[in-house]
């Protein structure tokens, strides 16, 4: 029991850094952005990269040579997010929603294929990998390196909460969220603030990524798909656009696929899963932590 | 979203545009395809450009819930899979002609359509996309786990749309360039109809509607009805196509194609979705020869026809204001 | 009434441009000089966009071979490779473009759920089908006249498992598949084997996603039944990492594989230490053949690259399609499938060759590996 719950925990972890990047683009610009799962994979392939380049120096102390790639990965990832807003997301705001989605489509197989030019369809497994003998914690088995990876990410996110809840930085993303139009003539640049948000959130993404490659060790370019996929539910139980909900639904998804695997088998995980989202969307219609908002009105 | 500045500016009627509102139109479009096979018969471009006729009756299809009613469906592949695999099961472990499961692939996709409608209508726009996404995942994780399915494997030996042996591949094209023409004529005409002016009054605006009498739920039910036989029965015909069908073709990638297809096109628009569809389902055959690059170029290509027409290559032209026009889209 | 089937111009205009004299009046010539081509639909997009070039490069070794030594009756061997995305849609596109070639002998076919709709097509163009690499038994259900595995079958894959689940002294036993037809073909067949009086018994039978990075949750509730022997019969992406969270989660006891897990990566990725020691269930390869060492040699020179999972097989494939058009005199498909149907004794990795009248293997030629210092080795011949 609290080794299922501890392995939900753990995998929802990762959700949430992956999630967090796209509730806060969807808050503030409502754009259901697909390419951000290959954030996530861009991240995983730039630390991949760098640890390669550090080489030798890497295999003395790999969590710090981890944490100073993790960093440095954050932001390159940012980066890219950053040139994704200008070249696909930019030029279309004010269109149709809709057509955002398919540069988002277009931007992550872009992203995709441009990885597999450039690395290759083969897995890479990272030179350095997070292992560490296990400590049991109330019954379930619970290694340091996963505490670390916790830590990590949450010290991430309540960074963020503090960054969109505090500072005036956070209170423009808020405002632009609720009318762009009037923050415009509030004197707020508008774009300027967009395009933080995006690299706040690939940021995110790519840390996510860092994490996965030094923890799992296989990383492939097609990793962000899948994940891309949970972080949206996970944002969608959440509550779409709510930070904190946001974390909490990610949690949430990732206990509910331990307890799923445990109770219907792995064959029937995902379905337990998206059927547990169903009914309690049809009862709670805005998510776990999301306001009760008319549209269009 | 409120910005909308400069769309108001509309050009006058150019040659293009005339062009594009000429009611012949699609006459014109019917007999190309039609000439086609005369040009080009070999099995590979009769096979890409069959797949492309099938992929337009999706597009069509889910143009009626997306496009008209304004309901955002990630998981549109449901319905397609549910009339694919209605149709080969009762073809290959019941031995029916594949014309005659047309019936009972209609009901089952019907049956669908209210069961993933009915607990999911009432939510709006991103929760209603990932309920439907939900969905999508479910149906394929059911035909893959199940045995009457086939299992990962699927169907196979399912017989062509007369019989295993009228399986000439141009007979086939023909055959479902027909009917594919008739299910775009019919959607094009429920758009215009009092339902499909329900549909759009949704889309626009639906508590305007609701307060005018119009019974928003109910309606919306029938644009997911609605394209939920159309999905089915396109599924008949990937059966009939394909000879076998499996979980694999059911995926989401799939439903984010016929997505695209929709907007990339134009939603709303009949033409447009047509061509969207055409433009989805041919481009990969087209940059097959790029090999690894393929699909870098494919993306690209997304983002850049966009930026070029953000309206779609095709937009549905009615008397709305811009402003109107941009809400539609955000459905 | 404009709105009726545009998308017909495009797609008519498009393939117009590139093509004349193709149409339904065309005429339909044969060229029976020059080069013989070999077709391939092998994935190298997509999910399984890995295993294409493995694959490919395997075939196109046996065809450089084949070339150097004067080709087949004096005509060269040639390659075309097509993407098929283990997408159905893709690969019946692939197949017909093939076809469209018109290649002798297709030596392709890795997702079986996809490559199923293929093969009537390749069927009624009598076009012969050597499927090196898929192997779920519905392939030959159909009894098609040309269509051929020469990998073995999930059954007899499953049976040399089961037999050295016993050998090893296996108690309880947890198979885990990936829920693609390959896979959970070979681990439902284990299970019915495992579910037969006598030998080691089933602990559980569960399926994980692919694609996915942890799989803790899995391997929880696998652990739950308390085995002492766990079969993955998946591919070696997933497979590594279940095997190193299985490791990391305290488990202590065996670990075996099914041939498509058998690459070098999957010890990259589980890490020397947790995949010392693990079995798989593989055909012969070229590192577990006395003097064979030189192949992987060239394979490395060739390619720069390790071969993997089903590089011996398409290498086979290739080989045996040379040999059925040999024995034929032609490229004629009926008189090649024949000509198959006839061999006897061919020498390729699994062993001896020779069809089933189901046109299988008659001997899968599964043999225990082990990793030992990092690398496959082989640990018994089930002889």
């Amino acid at each position: 029991m609290s080794q299922l719950i501890w392995n939900g925990l753990f995998v929802g972890s990762f959700y949430a850094l992956v999630a967090l990047g796209y509730t806060m683009v969807y808050g503030i610009i409502k754009l259901l952005n697909f390419a951000h799962g290959d954030l996530y994979m861009l991240g995983a392939f730039t630390g991949f990269a760098m640890l390669g380049a550090m080489g030798g120096l890497v295999r003395s102390s790999s969590l710090v040579a981890l944490l100073v790639v993790l960093v440095l990965t954050m932001v390159t990832t940012g980066l890219g997010g950053l040139v994704i807003e200008r070249v696909a997301y930019r030029p279309l705001r004010g269109m149709p929603r809709l057509s955002l989605l398919i540069t988002a489509v277009g931007a992550s197989f872009a992203l995709e294929y441009g990885t597999r030019i450039a690395a290759g369809p083969n897995p890479r497994v990272y030179p350095v990998r997070l292992d560490g003998a296990a400590v049991d914690v109330l019954g379930a088995r619970v290694t340091m390196q996963q505490l670390v990876l916790m830590a990590v990410s949450a010290a991430l996110m309540v960074a963020l909460a503090v960054f969109i809840g505090r500072t005036q930085q956070g209170r423009a993303m808020r405002a632009i969220a609720l009318d762009p139009k009037a923050c415009l003539l509030m004197g707020i640049n508008v774009d300027a603030i967009i395009a933080r948000t995006f690299f706040i959130g690939s940021a995110m993404a790519g840390a996510a990524g860092v994490m996965a490659g030094g923890y799992y060790g296989k990383i492939d370019f097609l990793m962000g798909f899948i994940i891309g996929l949970k972080a949206f539910t996970a944002a969608v139980i959440g509550g779409i656009g709510n930070v904190p909900g946001t974390m909490l639904g990610a949690l949430v998804l990732g206990l509910l696929e331990s307890f799923g695997t445990h109770w219907v088998g792995g064959e029937w995980r995902d379905v337990f899963a998206f059927g547990f989202l169903i009914l309690f969307l049809t009862v709670r219609p805005t998510g776990l932590l999301g306001e009760r908002v008319t549209e269009r009105v | 979203m409120t910005a909308v500045p400069d769309r108001a500016k509309r050009p006058g009627p150019t040659i293009v545009t005339r062009l594009m509102e000429n009611r012949h139109l699609g006459w014109a479009a019917l007999a190309v395809g039609l000439v086609a096979p005369f040009v080009i018969a070999t099995p590979y471009a009769m096979n890409i450009m069959t797949s492309a006729v099938i992929f337009v009756m999706l597009a069509v299809g889910l143009n009626i819930v997306v496009g008209y009613c304004g309901l955002l469906d990630l998981g549109f592949a449901a319905f397609f899979a549910v009339g694919a695999y209605t149709s080969g099961l009762l073809a290959t472990r019941l031995s029916w002609p594949l014309l005659a499961t047309v019936p009972a692939v209609i009901i089952a996709t019907a049956l669908a359509g209210v069961i993933i409608g009915g607990p999911t209508l009432r939510l709006r726009s991103d929760y209603l996309a990932i309920v439907t996404l939900g969905f999508g995942e479910i149906v394929r994780i059911i035909a893959n786990n199940l045995e009457v399915t086939g299992g990962p494997s699927g169907i196979y030996g399912i017989p062509g749309l007369f019989g295993a042996e009228a399986a000439d591949p141009v007979v086939f094209y023909y055959a479902a360039l027909v009917i594919v023409a008739v299910a775009v004529l019919l959607a094009a005409r429920l758009g215009r109809s009092r339902l499909g002016r329900a549909w759009r009054f949704v889309r626009e605006d639906e508590d305007a509607a609701e307060a005018m009498g119009v019974h928003t739920y109910r309606i919306k039910m029938a644009a997911y009805i609605a394209g939920a036989i159309w999905g089915g029965l396109a599924g008949v015909l990937f059966a009939a196509q394909l000879s076998a069908i499996s979980p694999a073709s059911f995926t989401f990638l799939q439903s984010a194609l016929v997505l695209m297809a929709v907007v990339l096109g134009g939603m709303g628009s009949t033409p447009g979705v047509v061509i969207g569809a055409v433009v989805i389902s041919l481009l990969p055959e087209i940059l097959r020869d790029l090999a690894d690059y393929r699909f870098f170029v494919f993306g690209v290509l997304l983002i850049v026809m966009m930026i070029v027409r953000p309206q779609g290559l095709w937009p549905h032209r009615s008397r709305e204001t811009a402003r109107t026009a941009a809400r539609s889209g955000e459905s | 009434m404009k709105k009726i089937a545009l998308g017909a111009v495009l797609g008519a205009a498009t393939l117009a441009v590139s093509a004349c004299g193709q149409g339904v009046l065309g005429s339909d010539k044969t060229d029976d000089s020059g080069p013989i081509a070999l077709g391939m639909v092998v994935p190298l997009s997509g999910s399984s966009a890995d295993i294409g070039p493995y694959m490919k490069n395997g075939a196109q070794m046996a065809i450089d071979e084949i070339n150097a030594k004067g080709g087949v009756d004096g005509r060269k061997l040639q390659l075309r490779v097509e993407d098929g995305a283990c997408d159905p849609k893709t690969e019946v596109a692939a197949a017909n473009k093939l076809i469209a070639a018109k290649i002798a002998v297709s030596v392709g076919g890795y997702c079986s759920g996809s490559a199923l709709p293929t093969l009537p097509l390749f069927d009624r163009n009598k076009i012969p089908m050597i499927i090196p690499a898929a192997n779920s038994t519905e392939l030959v259900e159909q009894k098609l006249k040309h269509v051929f595995l020469i990998n073995g079958t999930g059954d007899q894959q499953a049976a040399a498992a089961v037999s050295w689940m016993g050998k090893d002294g296996a108690k309880k036993v947890a198979v885990l598949h990936d829920n693609t037809s390959y896979s959970k073909d070979i681990a439902t067949r284990t299970a019915t084997g495992l579910d037969q009086p006598g030998g080691p018994d089933k602990a559980a039978l569960d399926a994980v996603t692919p694609g996915e990075s942890d799989y803790s949750a899995n391997i929880a509730s696998v652990l739950k039944t308390k085995p002492d022997f766990v079969y993955w019969t998946g591919y070696y992406q997933e497979g590594g990492l279940i095997l190193r969270q299985l490791r990391q989660a305290g488990y202590t006891g065996k670990f075996m594989v099914g041939d498509g897990s058998v690459d070098a990566k999957l010890i990259k990725i589980a890490g020397d230490k947790a995949a010392e020691g693990a079995y798989a269930t593989m055909t012969q390869t070229p590192d577990t053949i006395e003097g064979a060492g030189g192949w992987v040699a060239n394979y490395k020179k060739k390619f720069g690259a390790e071969p993997g999972p089903y590089s011996t097989q398409s290498y086979d494939a290739v080989r045996v399609a040379a040999e059925g058009i040999t024995k034929a005199g032609g490229t004629d498909g009926d008189k090649v499938a024949k000509a198959l149907e006839a061999i006897d004794g061919f020498p390729i990795f699994s062993g001896p060759l020779k069809f089933t009248p189901q046109h299988t293997l008659s001997n899968g030629g599964f043999v225990i590996l082990v990793v030992k210092n990092g690398a496959f080795t082989l640990r018994d011949a089930l002889k």
